[in-house]
């Protein structure tokens, strides 16, 4: 439903409504006012004209009484009766004649005592003796009291008749009058209604010889007869009352008319008036409902916007209305304070999604949709990025051994230490997971990157210090740089992280992504190849660097080194591809590969009668298969040498990234009767303790120590301590980098056991070492 | 043989007599005495009806009468009906103290007097037989009868009994004619013939119709 739709439906509906319903009621009202006013003009006109007819009647009776009277008078004139009993007709006639233009009859005669006609005088409209005179005496004489009605010649006459005493009855005076026009004037002077008779003579043609009707009303009446009912006129509805008058040579009908429309006439101002209020009513009504209508729709349609814009996921923007008092008010409220809850739900929603509970910082999601927006930010400014990434070391052994609590805040402190090492707030610091951050760095390339991590290290240095508990900080820092590292957030982050991990194995400060280390590059399986190529055809080469004894004990030792004899790239040299096998785990076979040289040198005829003792270097790969010890076991079996034979060198890291794991496998191995040593003792951090607990047999000090005897005299006590720590416990001690006479012979002097490095001689193919040997025997 | 009427009409009638009287006296009477009853058109006994006999020898009998007056007293012709033989001079006394102006329209005999109270004009000669209606131009009300006739021989019908007797008449033919007043104007008397014996009383009766109130 749009706003088009609501408007149209709310306010045209609400307003069109109430309007119909008003105007039907006002239709109703005006229609029966209207009836009603019609059936009361006509009620009071038809009450009217009973009054008129009764009115007219009387006119009529008086008139005939007065004429009666007159004729009465007149026929007792002593001159009349003495004219009229002269016995001469014409004498008679003429007498008749004068008497009776005195009271403006048309017709006068004289009758016997038995009513025969002796006389007959006419007045000048009329020619000869009417025919019907003779019905009007015999009526009159049967009511002498009356006065009769004829009509002559088409004109209405009203007849009167008076004895003629002398001084008894001796005759009878018969007086006939015109009905005139002056009679129906008086009538609608009087009464204001209108008068017609209408004759029809005995031939039947009607004739209006008397009306105070205009001329067309007339023309209406002439052609209709005796109307009943309704007359319209040109000057409007005229209601009829036709009655009947007795008569004789022809019908008469006394007709009088009233105007409807007079009566009317105030009504339909009233209605007018009515009609106006009425239009009036609905206009204000329409705008009164109309604005009440747009109160009531304006804040739904502000209300409808405001769940579009909530759906939308807009929270921010406040509901109108809110400060109205009625129910409108209270919805908006309501949905107001709807807004503010989901918004604010959704907020913990995002923080949960976004951001990471225990430090506060923002998650990987979060993180990974930062640097997306980074790049996509950095696309148009060509502007470099990187991300870097942190993992702390040996997090879960302070877990494990300082408890989870202590681990918590550990990473708070973390987070917080990495928040302060940022340069603008722009860059971002996220916990990945784990104890694994990782931080956005804005327009940098790797020299920024360089300088972070310097400020980084620098932050570590300082020891965490929780209730009497101190823990140093160190971590694996790996970072990978936009655009040159990688196109896309994803692969930046992921670069990244395998930067730390290659940094983490090899302990070195932070690494800078590189293909090479990388399993999943292009590069790095196209080496994979190689490598398995190399292992199947026996492109590798067992290498040998001689061990010597400082204190003359017996037997030789050595530590076994591979070399790659590439067909194209001549001997590759070992950090071009053990780093990346560790990282693949092809180690494992390249481990495998080494122990099965040894074995077979060991049980060769080369060896016969000679006592060599070979150090093999473990990967954490290698302590983290389970089968490690039943492979090398069936090797030793297969050739038939002694584990004695062995010494299987580990790092203190590869120990440290499991240590149960690791111990278990160790133990194993030195029940199968292996040597155990720790390579590059002094570089990790496992304490004494716990290396106390590892059935180790020998410690090999990290050439760094060893190759700085010759510069400063820390080095010479850290490895002068560590030999005699060692000896206290059991432990032989191997030196490693030795390449200047005068360090061996500082080393024997330490009572050092064993010594390694190139004053003594570089790793050398087995027939080499075999040479070397014999030449030192 | 004349019967003298007067004003004092009612003496010159014989007093009526009881019906054993009219008897026992018809037996008795003369042969020429003439008894006339007459009814009206219901058949009651009709008063003031004037009955007489006309004929050629009772023509050749009359003489007019001498002191005959319609006199006019309290606004009324006193009589009201005057019976008057044929010739006979009618004194015309006003009594009242206002004018009456008596007119008679009648064939009989046309006249007026415009008579001032007390006076008397010169008399009236009625020398044609018949009815002469008079009236009164000043006062409509006022009405008389003079009854002209060409015989001696009449009377005039008491009230009640409505019979008259007429004595002394010759035997011989007549006529019996009967006129009242109520008779419409102009309208002849009712006559019938009637025969009169010498001796012996005859008897007549006579029915009026077509009286006016």
């Amino acid at each position: 439903m749009n706003l088009t739709t609501l408007r149209s439906s709310m306010i045209v509906r609400m307003v069109g409504l109430s309007l119909l319903l008003l105007l039907l009621v006002q239709a109703a009202g005006f229609v029966v006012v209207r009836a009603s006013i019609d059936r009361n003009a006509r009620a009071s006109v038809v009450r009217a004209l009973d009054l008129d007819e009764n009115v007219w009647q009387r006119l009529l009776e008086q008139n005939a009484d007065r004429l009666r009277q007159g004729s009465a008078l007149l026929a007792a004139d002593y001159g009349f009766r003495s004219a009229v009993n002269s016995g001469d007709s014409e004498t008679i006639e003429s007498v008749l004649e004068n008497h009776g233009s005195r009271i403006g009859a048309a017709v006068t005669a004289l009758l016997a005592t038995n009513y025969e006609l002796r006389v007959v005088s006419l007045s000048g409209s009329m020619v000869k003796t009417p025919d019907g005179l003779g019905n009007v005496i015999s009526r009159l004489v049967a009511q002498p009291q009356s006065s009769q009605v004829a009509v002559m010649g088409g004109v209405p006459y009203q007849f009167v008749m008076v004895p003629l005493r002398a001084p008894v009855v001796i005759g009878w005076v018969l007086m006939g009058f015109p009905i005139v026009q002056s009679q129906a004037d008086e009538v609608r002077q009087l009464l204001g209604a209108h008068v017609a008779l209408v004759v029809t003579d005995a031939r039947g043609v009607t004739t209006v010889p008397v009306t105070t009707l205009p001329a067309d009303a007339r023309a209406l009446l002439q052609s209709d007869g005796a109307a009943q009912g309704e007359l319209q006129t040109q000057d409007g509805k005229l209601l009829v009352r036709s009655s009947p008058i007795d008569s004789v040579g022809g019908e008469v009908h006394s007709l009088l008319l009233r105007s409807v429309d007079e009566v009317t006439a105030p009504y339909r101002q009233l209605q007018i008036l009515l009609a106006i209020i009425t239009v009036l009513g609905v206009l204000l009504f329409a705008v009164g409902n109309g604005l009440l209508a747009q109160r009531l729709v304006v804040p739904l349609r502000s209300l409808l916007a405001a769940t579009q814009r909530l759906s939308r996921g807009e929270y921010d923007t406040p509901l109108q209305h809110t400060g109205r008092t009625d129910e409108i008010g209270n919805l908006a409220r309501s949905f107001d304070g709807m807004r503010i809850d989901i918004g604010a739900q959704q907020t913990e929603i995002r923080r949960l999604a976004y951001w990471d509970r225990l430090t506060g910082l923002p998650n990987r999601e979060r993180f990974r949709e930062a640097v997306v927006q980074a790049i996509a930010d950095s696309a148009t400014s060509a502007y470099p990025l990187a991300v870097l990434t942190l993992d702390l070391d040996r997090f879960k052994h302070v877990n494990d051994v300082l408890g989870y609590a202590f681990g918590d805040r550990l990473l708070q402190a973390v987070a917080s230490r990495l928040s302060e090492q940022m340069r603008t707030p722009d860059d971002m610091v996220a916990r990945l997971g784990g104890n694994e951050f990782a931080i956005l760095l804005q327009h940098a390339d790797a020299q920024v990157v360089q300088a972070t991590v310097q400020r980084i290290n620098q932050s570590f240095e300082v020891p965490l210090a929780f209730d009497d508990q101190t823990v140093d900080l160190s971590a694996g820092i790996g970072f990978a740089c936009w655009p040159g590292d990688a196109a896309d957030a994803d692969t930046l982050l992921g670069r990244s992280e395998i930067a730390m991990y290659a940094a983490k194995r090899k302990l070195s400060g932070a690494l800078q992504y590189d293909a090479s280390l990388d399993s999943a590059s292009a590069q790095t399986l196209s080496l994979l190849t190689e490598l398995r190529h190399a292992v199947e055809h026996n492109e590798l080469r067992l290498y040998l660097q001689p061990k010597v004894a400082l204190h003359g004990q017996p037997g030789w030792a050595a530590e076994a080194l591979v070399r790659w004899q590439h067909p194209q790239r001549g001997l590759v040299p070992p950090m071009e591809f053990i780093p990346f096998a560790e990282q693949t785990g092809f180690v494992r076979h390249l481990t495998l590969w080494m122990f099965e040289e040894i074995a077979r040198l060991l049980s060769g005829p080369q060896l016969a009668g000679k006592a060599l003792r070979v150090s093999i270097n473990l990967s954490t790969r290698d302590l983290m298969d389970p089968e490690l010890s039943r492979r090398l076991g069936e090797i030793l079996v297969r050739y038939g040498v002694l584990a004695s034979a062995f010494c299987l060198e580990i790092t203190e890291s590869a120990i440290m990234d499991d240590p149960a794991r690791a111990e278990a496998m160790l133990n194993r191995l030195s029940e199968q009767g292996f040597k155990l040593s720790i390579d590059d003792f002094g570089t990790g951090y496992s304490s004494l303790a716990y290396l106390k607990r590892l059935p180790v047999d020998e410690l090999k000090i990290d050439k760094s120590f060893v190759m700085g005897m010759q510069v400063g005299e820390d080095d010479v006590m850290i490895v002068r301590s560590t030999i005699d720590l060692a000896h206290n416990l059991g432990l032989t001690v191997v030196a490693e980098g030795v390449e200047t006479g005068e360090i061996l012979e500082h080393l024997r002097a330490l009572a050092c056991d064993e010594a390694q490095g190139y004053h003594i001689a570089r790793p050398l193919p087995v027939d080499d070492f075999l040479a070397w040997q014999a030449r030192q025997a | 043989m004349f019967v003298f009427l007067n004003a004092q009409f009612p003496k010159q009638i014989r007093a009526p007599l009881s019906a054993a009287a009219w008897v026992v006296l018809g037996a008795a009477a003369q042969a020429n005495t003439v008894q006339v009853a007459v009814v009206d058109a219901a058949g009651k006994p009709l008063a003031n009806a004037v009955v007489f006999l006309d004929s050629a020898e009772a023509r050749k009998l009359v003489k007019p009468l001498a002191g005959a007056e319609m006199a006019q007293d309290k606004k009324q012709f006193v009589p009201d009906v005057l019976v008057v033989p044929v010739g006979t001079e009618v004194q015309f006394p006003n009594r009242d103290s206002v004018r009456h102006h008596v007119y008679s329209f009648s064939p009989t005999k046309k006249f007026e007097l415009k008579l001032y109270g007390g006076t008397s004009a010169s008399p009236v000669l009625f020398d044609k037989p018949g009815v002469a209606l008079l009236g009164c131009n000043i006062h409509d009300a006022m009405v008389g009868w003079v009854l002209v006739l060409e015989t001696p021989f009449y009377a005039r019908t008491p009230p009640i009994s409505g019979k008259v007797q007429i004595d002394n008449v010759p035997p011989g033919a007549y006529t019996l004619r009967t006129w009242h007043a109520g008779l419409p104007v102009g309208e002849p008397a009712v006559e019938q013939p009637l025969k009169v014996a010498a001796t012996g009383v005859v008897s007549a009766s006579v029915r009026m119709t077509g009286l006016q109130p």
